[in-house]
């Protein structure tokens, strides 16, 4: 499985690929610092899943998740974020977001969405 | 969060010196609770009688909750009551400092029945510390220009301190707001918009930094690096989504957050009305500011 990282912390990024190893060992990670790179990154490497924080410099994740969604409706993207309020929830679920985590993220929550989206 | 505010009373009140409490708040996790303390705090035993117990202890060589049940101090379920309490921060702090001679049974008596009555607590209050206690003992604690602003700032830093518990450690105390100085070192900054602007910032010594990283991260950390900034960073940007989620819910306001920026100085020019809290760690102090 391919997975891409997009969260402006290298804090958030280094421990999101600590959950995915230890969820899916065999997992190939792609990491983007702002919306526009995670937007770049799935053109060119296709992922199977993305982790998108919402609030980074240079372009925010909801808009980054209605540019990667309109290259591909199948896409799987999950908003992270500390700010889980009921808007930004309905926001990301109107942009078509596959499942929404409020941080702090735990280990079990990221391999819950593993394996979810495997057995989709 | 009230053994956090009873460290400051203490400091506050001159009963103990900032590096006392600081040594206490680092010792606590391992110190073992002792009767005396309990039955003193349960109002079972006054300071006095749980010093004739101990000299009594000494010379007969029996356990001390005999001693108290004899002398007619306690009855046996009392005894058994106090082994089943639940050990509270704020005791194991005060026996802390008992152990280290910093304060005397008697001395801890006093303080804690003053704070108590201070701030209008009962035991139930202190056991439970549920978000109306701990809003009551920021009031009391900080003064704050305008009404509307006290009421967000009061939640702000009660989340703030219940944050500070859940992701860095218990061992601090929350000292007195200080005034905003002109320039500011190693700043991490997040800007609030939407419903209300807010500015947010925690800034303070390096080292300081590094270690309230080391443990956000629950990695161990040497360097003020990039990384360590980041750790830094995450804490205030989680907080301040937390905080975003409750005054939400409680309020029906929608805040936005920015992304946060990290600064070696900072000008403190401009935001002149900016609430300082510094916060003492068993580590250094670290600095958390606020403007409405």
């Amino acid at each position: 499985m391919k997975i891409l990282i997009c969260d402006d912390s290298m804090f958030v990024r280094k421990k999101m690929k600590d959950a995915i190893a230890a969820a899916d060992p065999e997992a190939q990670i792609a990491e983007a610092a702002n919306g526009q790179q995670a937007v770049d990154k799935y053109k060119s490497e296709k992922p199977d899943l993305v982790f998108m924080d919402i609030i980074m410099p240079v372009k925010g994740g909801v808009d980054a998740l209605s540019e990667i969604i309109a290259f591909d409706k199948q896409a799987k993207v999950v908003m992270a974020s500390s700010v889980g309020t009921q808007e930004n929830l309905k926001q990301a679920i109107l942009s078509g977001a596959y499942d929404f985590l409020q941080k702090p993220i735990e280990n079990d929550d990221v391999a819950r969405i593993i394996s979810k989206a495997k057995e989709a | 969060m009230f053994t956090q505010f009873f460290g400051n009373y203490l400091l506050r009140k001159q009963l103990v010196t900032p590096e006392q409490l600081s040594e206490a708040l680092k010792i606590q996790k391992n110190t073992r609770l002792k009767l005396g303390v309990l039955a003193i705090n349960a109002g079972y035993m006054t300071a006095a009688q749980v010093e004739k117990a101990h000299a009594e202890q000494q010379r007969t060589d029996k356990r001390i909750g005999d001693v108290m049940v004899e002398m007619n101090f306690l009855t046996r379920e009392q005894v058994e009551e106090l082994f089943k309490t639940q050990p509270a921060g704020h005791l194991l702090l005060g026996q802390a400092l008992v152990d280290k001679g910093c304060m005397t049974n008697a001395e801890f008596e006093s303080a804690i029945n003053s704070y108590k009555a201070e701030n209008s607590l009962s035991d139930s209050d202190i056991s439970n510390a549920d978000d109306e206690v701990a809003k009551k003992l920021i009031t009391n604690f900080y003064s704050f220009a305008s009404k509307d602003e006290s009421e967000y700032i009061t939640s702000y830093l009660s989340l703030l301190f219940k944050n500070l518990i859940r992701f860095i450690g218990y061992d601090f105390a929350p000292l007195e707001t200080i005034s905003a100085e002109t320039t500011i070192n190693n700043v991490v900054m997040q800007d609030i918009s939407g419903g209300m602007n807010m500015s947010t910032m925690i800034y303070g010594e390096k080292s300081a930094l590094i270690e309230f990283a080391s443990r956000f991260s629950g990695e161990d950390l040497e360097e003020d690096d990039e990384y360590t900034q980041a750790c830094v960073s995450e804490f205030i940007n989680l907080h301040n989504g937390l905080f975003a989620v409750n005054v939400s819910n409680d309020h029906g306001i929608e805040l936005q957050l920015e992304p946060q920026c990290y600064y070696e100085t900072f000008d403190m020019v401009g935001l002149s009305r900016a609430c300082v809290i510094p916060v003492g760690f068993s580590f250094g102090t670290v600095n958390f500011v606020i403007q409405i």
